[in-house]
């Protein structure tokens, strides 16, 4: 069993997705509102704990790059930077404000009981189905609107990655001393078991590397959602799902660190490569939040909440899955991973989920929240 | 001195970030009472995230709160004086 291709990657993904639903509840480590928070409150301190998790990657793969331990470099399933990146990284970020959280954030929130974040759940597997429906026009969009064809910036500016990584790194945490200076890396809270989020933003950056160094690339899970919106989707209609060019390409192929073999995969219902790193992710963060709310005592399902919440869920769900397969890849996936080391697609979706964030906060509290 | 009214916001289970939100508006309808100590909010929540946000954002505005874990849950209390 040991020498299956896939054993490192499901034992890795698995305590990593355990590991990481368990300190994003404690915390309440909210991607969402690292951005929501900016624009309706004038509150930056959750973002703050998103620089620190993005300048210790940035360092922790830059390093990992130059001794060899970080392999395939850049990562796989990163692509060439396009219009189509930023755009849906517009309507992620619409998504992410009306489901009440990102494509890991509705996960843990599930996991300690929120009926609302289920809800999203199931919004974002409806939405990566109905994405397949107009991939090939999105494709050949993405395609003719590609900026490059390098995939990070030090690609583009034929340079060595360390030459841009290194002083953005030491800029990054200059800023971070200063904040830590002036005490804005903390504040109090008085939720039970908590985790300060500058901890978790250090444990989930240590998952993140130690994902890269163990499966070869960093945390990310949405085309597993749209694999499993395939597998729903073809037990009441084979045929069509069967004929969905979408669903018959593989953008994954490479050799695992510790493997030997190329293995592939894609968002066909098969059970892949894709699914053997990102369905144990899925599974262990539901499970590692359920884990965490239960030993607080916090696991209890409200179904009582406003009708127009239930939609807002839905619909932000669905945005969410349909933009993480335009962009593609997620926040956690490009904002965890991929800015790190500059990918340029990931700079793109960064730029786009900005003022989608604005347009979802004011949807937000104009419709939904009142 | 009379016993204030109080106002009780359930926001279990709620889309975030219903609770701050939520007692916010609360806040701004009823401020002179609140300030006056005539009227205090209490926010009965599930959301972990509340119990840090709500009182910072209330202090800044010259409020106090205090939370308190229930079974469950948190309750914060908002009064002025």
């Amino acid at each position: 069993m040991a020498e299956h291709p896939f054993f490192l990657i499901l034992v890795t993904s698995s305590l990593a997705g355990l590991l990481a639903g368990f300190v994003m509840h404690r915390s309440d480590f909210c991607v969402a509102a690292m951005f929501r928070d900016m624009f309706l409150f004038t509150d930056f301190f959750l973002l703050r704990m998103l620089v620190l998790l993005v300048v210790v990657s940035m360092l922790a793969f830059e390093l990992g790059r130059l001794s060899g331990m970080l392999r395939p470099y850049p990562f796989p399933l990163l692509g060439a930077p396009s219009l189509a990146s930023m755009i849906g990284g517009l309507v992620f970020g619409i998504g992410m404000v009306l489901a009440g959280g990102c494509v890991v954030g509705t996960l843990y929130k599930l996991g300690s009981g929120s009926v609302a974040g289920g809800v999203a759940f199931i919004g974002m597997i409806i939405g990566s189905a109905l994405y397949a429906e107009w991939h090939p026009v999105w494709s050949v969009f993405a395609k003719a609107t590609a900026l490059t064809s390098a995939i990070t910036l030090p690609q583009v500016l034929e340079l060595s990655p360390n030459l841009l990584v290194l002083p953005l790194s030491a800029v990054g945490a200059y800023l971070l001393w200063q904040w830590h200076r002036q005490g804005k890396l903390t504040r109090p809270s008085y939720a039970a078991g908590h985790i300060a989020p500058w901890k978790a933003a250090l444990i989930l950056s240590l998952i993140g590397f130690i994902s890269y160094l163990l499966v070869g690339m960093p945390l990310g899970i949405t085309t597993s959602y749209a694999k499993l919106g395939a597998l729903l989707e073809s037990q009441v209609w084979p045929e069509h799902v069967a004929q969905l060019t979408f669903f018959k390409a593989q953008p994954l192929a490479y050799v695992a660190p510790f493997g030997s073999e190329t293995l592939r995969g894609g968002p066909g219902p098969a059970f892949d490569a894709v699914g053997a790193i990102q369905y144990p992710l899925i599974v262990g963060i539901i499970l590692g939040a359920f884990i965490s709310a239960k030993l607080v005592g916090e696991f209890h399902l409200h179904y009582r909440i406003p009708r127009r919440q239930y939609v807002s869920a839905l619909l932000g769900g669905v945005l969410l899955g349909m933009a993480a397969r335009m962009v593609p890849g997620c926040n956690i996936w490009h904002l965890w991973g991929g800015v790190p080391i500059l990918a340029g697609q990931s700079l793109l979706f960064l730029l786009g989920i900005l003022p989608g964030t604005w347009i979802g906060s004011k949807l937000l509290t104009r419709f939904v929240i009142r | 001195m009379a016993e204030p009214t109080y106002i009780r916001l359930d926001i279990h289970g709620q889309v975030c970030p219903s609770c701050l939100l939520l007692t916010l508006k609360a806040l701004n309808q009823h401020c002179g009472a609140i300030r006056a100590g005539q009227v205090e909010i209490v926010v009965m929540t599930d959301d972990r995230q509340s119990t840090s946000t709500i009182p910072g954002a209330v202090s800044k505005m010259g409020y106090q709160a205090e939370v308190a874990i229930l079974e469950g849950g948190y309750r914060i209390r908002i009064y002025g004086r």
